[in-house]
């Protein structure tokens, strides 16, 4: 387990310094910079907004003062150098009687400020954006689960059929169908037509529902694929038809026995739905106005707010990266055939 | 004695040889592509796919020969227009739009959504029967079916009329700039003022001399304008004495670094050109540079409304004056193969319908532009999309995967570990930054290489959906490298490249096609996802993704514009059902062992 973690670790660091060098070589290689408008600036005002972003600065001191861990500007604690020129190892404040840092950059958790909202950096934006985004993940993985097993075990039971059909035939439009198409029907059936929800927006229970169900309707359509699958293959094993034959009721062979082996192959679909589930963010809250993190990628990214777009990029390649580990290591939890050192 | 049954269990007589060998010939063992076809005929629900995906293919195909209204001219409709299901537009407008409402001479005549794609000759007619003999003429002149609409005349007597063709090749102006033998240079500077940061304009002089060493006469020359992109500067010189045609001189250079100010001074060999802003001398001139120049000379083809004039001036037709000649250009032109193709359907469609076309059988968008029109053309970059994308994603695959399976041991671990690298990043926002970062430098990729920016989409999901490709592909690869059929192969003494060409190429190829047809639906997924975003195929070019963009945008509370939803939506979910079924039939048809497995 440890010899696992350790490589997936290093991996995830080779992973993770290359997304970020990448990202941040090529954004700085934009010519025309995030402030250019139509109108240009004062010299003394661009040079002033270059100083509080670094941009003056040579690319290679930009990148490890972004990448960190150590501070390399003004208000740096370590190795500085006074007004005169004399040069002290460490300082608790800086000339002008700020304190200082010895720590910054993405390694220590800090992405920096924001180039287009003014005053806020962009761990403030993920402060107060992500809990939504991730309420709205969650509760669309819920949905998918919910419904996506509960159909798949459905039409497992009785392969062939009329309902078996209409649910495949259902799970097979819902992959088929971008999900805001499906959103845009949706709004049509249950905010205009009948009018039960809100169009948009966002803080009740009733803002939730819609762009939760849009959300989590593909995922629900592979998961009730792979709990079909799964359960129609455990429902033909040697160990059920003992169970059966022992005299065990349909409900509890199925629910205790079947359901452990049926839903192993959904367990390890968990991880790529996560990824899809913050991809999906992306076009359900523009539809539904949600203020989530996803929205605000999308901002960021047409608005050349450079820093913004890759602390996004960042914080999802990480999330995404620790999710998949974690049901890796939780599919060799349920399923002991597997073990992680067979990679 | 003891040896005459073994003899006889192991000879062969020559008739039963003859026959056995007959038979051995006549004996087909049933191939691998034959014995899946056969299956996947048997599964009524893929094959079913496989028709109304042929059908559609087809309907995109030849989407220049059906008879549709434009899928792009705007007409001046503020609001969607409902489905109507009219089998033919009147050949006459009803009524006449009143003079003053929201119409120009330049609009007024958009406002029948009749027709499209049309070259519309407009002249001043006497009388209505001087109107329809100036129809007869344009007919003949072009050859092709006329009809005339007959307006009062804007201002003074008589009347105006509009003779409308159908619009082919050839009928709009163009120019074709060829090379004069006069060439020289260009040195361009711009001029600052102390003080100001902005350079307050720039000045280009040019020197050009003839092939036979003789100065340019600039007295040749009227005035001149100019069109900047990036560093390639278009320099547009207007003839004093207009040649018949003959259009503008051009002056193409390309500056060695960009300048900032547009030209506002020309010079030519020293004089200053009509037009110019008075140079100031006393400016500090900055970024001064001097680039070879070449000048070139516009050919004007012959197109139609030169013909009809000329034709009118040859032999005069009592009260017609020609006026001017409007082109409404309906579709998009393609380059290479599919451009030439279209080109002969386009001719088809007017041999065989002429000016008929359908009504709005699936309404209109906001803008008045014919749905069902947008929705057929709207297939064809979608189509475009998928098979381009997804075939740059098989080629990466294919390569990666197969070279990793043929290499085996540390090198494949190692390849095959980026792969499970690569899965784990959510790659969509990846792919969004890199979008917008490459969109700073669309003008400079277009210019220089030629990439705009479908190209720079297909190359980008093509990178990203490469990956689930190269896994199957090199787990392919692998296991039948150790085969037995194989193995027999090698043994009878079939050479590396039989082996590879007749064993190994078809049972990849068949994993290969399922996968293909896989991807597409994902990439035009994926497709319909950017242009959601704003981020994809860009208007006025249209998808299905954008038309689903639109729908989406189209709904409100005061009226649900339903069609503008359901028809782009129910093109897409079935092409994309359909897709899915086939690709699922196709795994089942040509790998029986992965039946019903996911």
């Amino acid at each position: 387990m440890l010899r696992f973690l350790a490589r997936r670790f290093l991996w995830f660091v080779i992973t993770i310094s290359t997304v970020m060098t990448v990202s941040f070589f090529l954004m700085h290689s934009v010519k025309g910079g995030p402030f250019d408008g139509e109108r240009k600036l004062d010299p003394v005002i661009e040079a002033n907004i270059k100083a509080r972003y670094h941009l003056d600065w040579p690319l290679w001191r930009q990148y490890l003062q972004y990448v960190g861990p150590f501070n390399l500007d003004d208000q740096r604690a370590l190795a500085a150098f006074d007004e005169e020129g004399g040069f002290s190892l460490w300082r608790s404040e800086d000339a002008a009687g700020e304190p200082t840092r010895a720590f910054g950059g993405v390694l220590t958790g800090d992405f920096g400020p924001s180039f287009r909202y003014k005053d806020f950096t962009v761990n403030d934006i993920l402060e107060e954006s992500l809990p939504i985004s991730a309420l709205l993940g969650v509760l669309s993985m819920m949905f998918a689960i919910a419904l996506g097993v509960s159909a798949g075990i459905a039409s497992a039971l009785r392969p062939g059929s009329g309902l078996d059909l209409t649910l495949r035939i259902a799970a097979t439009g819902g992959i088929a169908l971008p999900n805001f198409v499906i959103a845009s029907f949706l709004v049509i059936l249950f905010v205009f037509l009948i009018p039960l929800l809100p169009v948009a927006g966002w803080g009740t229970i009733q803002h939730m529902l819609l762009p939760g169900f849009c959300l989590g309707l593909v995922f629900a359509a592979y998961i009730a694929r792979l709990t079909r699958t799964g359960m129609l293959e455990t429902l033909s094993a040697d160990y059920i038809r003992t169970a059966h034959a022992k005299g065990l009721a349909p409900r509890t062979v199925v629910m205790r026995h079947a359901l452990k082996g049926g839903l192993l192959p959904v367990v390890s679909y968990l991880g790529p739905a996560t990824a899809g589930i913050l991809t999906g963010s992306l076009v359900i809250e523009k539809i539904f106005f949600i203020p989530g993190t996803g929205s605000h990628f999308i901002n960021a990214a047409t608005n050349r707010d450079y820093t913004l777009a890759m602390g996004v990029t960042i914080l999802f390649t990480v999330l995404v990266y620790t999710l998949n580990t974690v049901v890796d290591m939780a599919y060799t939890l349920l399923d002991p055939r597997i073990t992680l050192e067979d990679e | 004695m003891s040896d005459a049954p073994q003899d006889s269990r192991w000879s062969i007589d020559e008739a039963e040889l003859a026959r056995l060998t007959k038979e051995a010939r006549q004996f087909k063992g049933e191939s691998l592509w034959s014995d899946a076809w056969r299956r996947l005929r048997r599964n009524r629900a893929a094959f079913l796919a496989l028709l109304f995906l042929a059908a559609f293919a087809g309907i995109s195909l030849l989407a220049p020969f059906l008879p549709l209204p434009s899928p792009k001219a705007i007409s001046l409709r503020d609001e969607p227009g409902t489905p109507e299901w009219v089998w033919s537009v009147p050949a006459a407008p009803t009524k006449a739009p009143d003079r003053g409402a929201a119409t120009t001479r330049a609009t007024r005549n958009l406002w029948n959504d009749g027709w499209r794609h049309r070259s519309t000759i407009i002249l001043g007619a006497q009388d209505e029967a001087a109107a329809e003999a100036a129809r007869a003429r344009v007919q003949e002149v072009s050859s092709r079916g006329a009809v005339v609409e007959v307006y009062p005349a804007a201002e003074g007597e008589g009347l105006q009329a509009y003779a409308s063709v159908p619009m082919t090749e050839g009928d709009a102006p163009q120019v074709d700039y060829g090379p004069t033998g006069i060439a020289g240079t260009a040195s361009c500077w711009e001029v600052l003022t102390p003080g100001d940061p902005e350079p307050t304009g720039a000045v280009h002089s040019l020197r050009l001399t003839g092939a036979d060493g003789a100065a340019f006469d600039v007295g040749q020359v009227a005035g001149w304008s100019v069109e900047a992109r990036g560093a390639s500067i278009r320099l547009f010189l207007s003839r004093a004495e207009p040649l018949p045609g003959l259009g503008d001189w051009v002056v193409a250079y390309r500056l060695s670094t960009e300048l900032d100010a547009l030209p506002t001074a020309v010079l030519l060999n020293g004089s200053l050109l009509p037009g110019s802003a008075a140079v100031s001398w006393g400016g500090e001139p900055s970024g001064a540079q001097t680039v070879d120049a070449e000048l070139l000379e516009g050919v004007e083809a012959m197109d139609l409304g030169r013909r009809v004039a000329a034709s009118l001036a040859a032999s005069p037709i009592d009260g017609v004056t020609y006026m001017e000649t409007r082109h409404e250009d309906g579709y998009w032109e393609f380059k290479g193969l599919v451009g030439a193709m279209d080109r002969a359907l386009r001719r088809a469609r007017i041999a065989t319908f002429g000016l008929w076309q359908t009504g709005n059988w699936m309404g209109t968008d906001g803008q008045g532009r014919d749905l069902l029109a947008r929705i057929v053309w709207g297939s064809r970059t979608s189509i475009i999309v998928g098979i381009i994308a997804s075939l740059c994603s098989l080629l990466i695959g294919v390569l990666y995967g197969a070279f990793s399976g043929y290499m085996g041991g540390r090198i494949d671990n190692l390849m095959m570990r980026i792969v499970d690298v690569l899965y784990s990043i959510p790659f969509i926002f990846v792919v969004i930054f890199l979008i917008t970062v490459v969109n700073e430098y669309r003008t400079e990729l277009e210019d220089q290489f030629g990439i705009d920016r479908e190209k720079i989409f297909f190359l980008v999901i093509g990178a990203i959906y490469w990956l689930t490709m190269a896994r199957v592909v090199r787990g392919q690869v692998l296991s039948l490298k150790n085969t037995e059929f194989i193995e027999a192969a090698r043994v009878i003494g079939a050479s590396t490249t039989r082996i590879l060409l007749s064993h190994v190429v078809p049972n990849v190829l068949s994993i290969v096609i399922v996968y293909l047809t896989l991807t597409i639906p994902a990439v035009m997924l994926f497709e319909a996802f950017l242009s959601f975003l704003g981020l994809g195929i860009e208007p006025p070019k249209v998808s299905w993704g954008l038309l689903a963009v639109d729908g989406t945008q189209a709904i409100n509370p005061i009226k649900i514009y339903w069609w503008l939803v359901v028809f782009p939506a129910g093109a897409m979910g079935s092409t994309l059902l359909a897709l899915n079924i086939l690709g699922d039939g196709l795994r089942d048809a040509l790998d029986p062992k992965l039946r019903g497995k996911n």
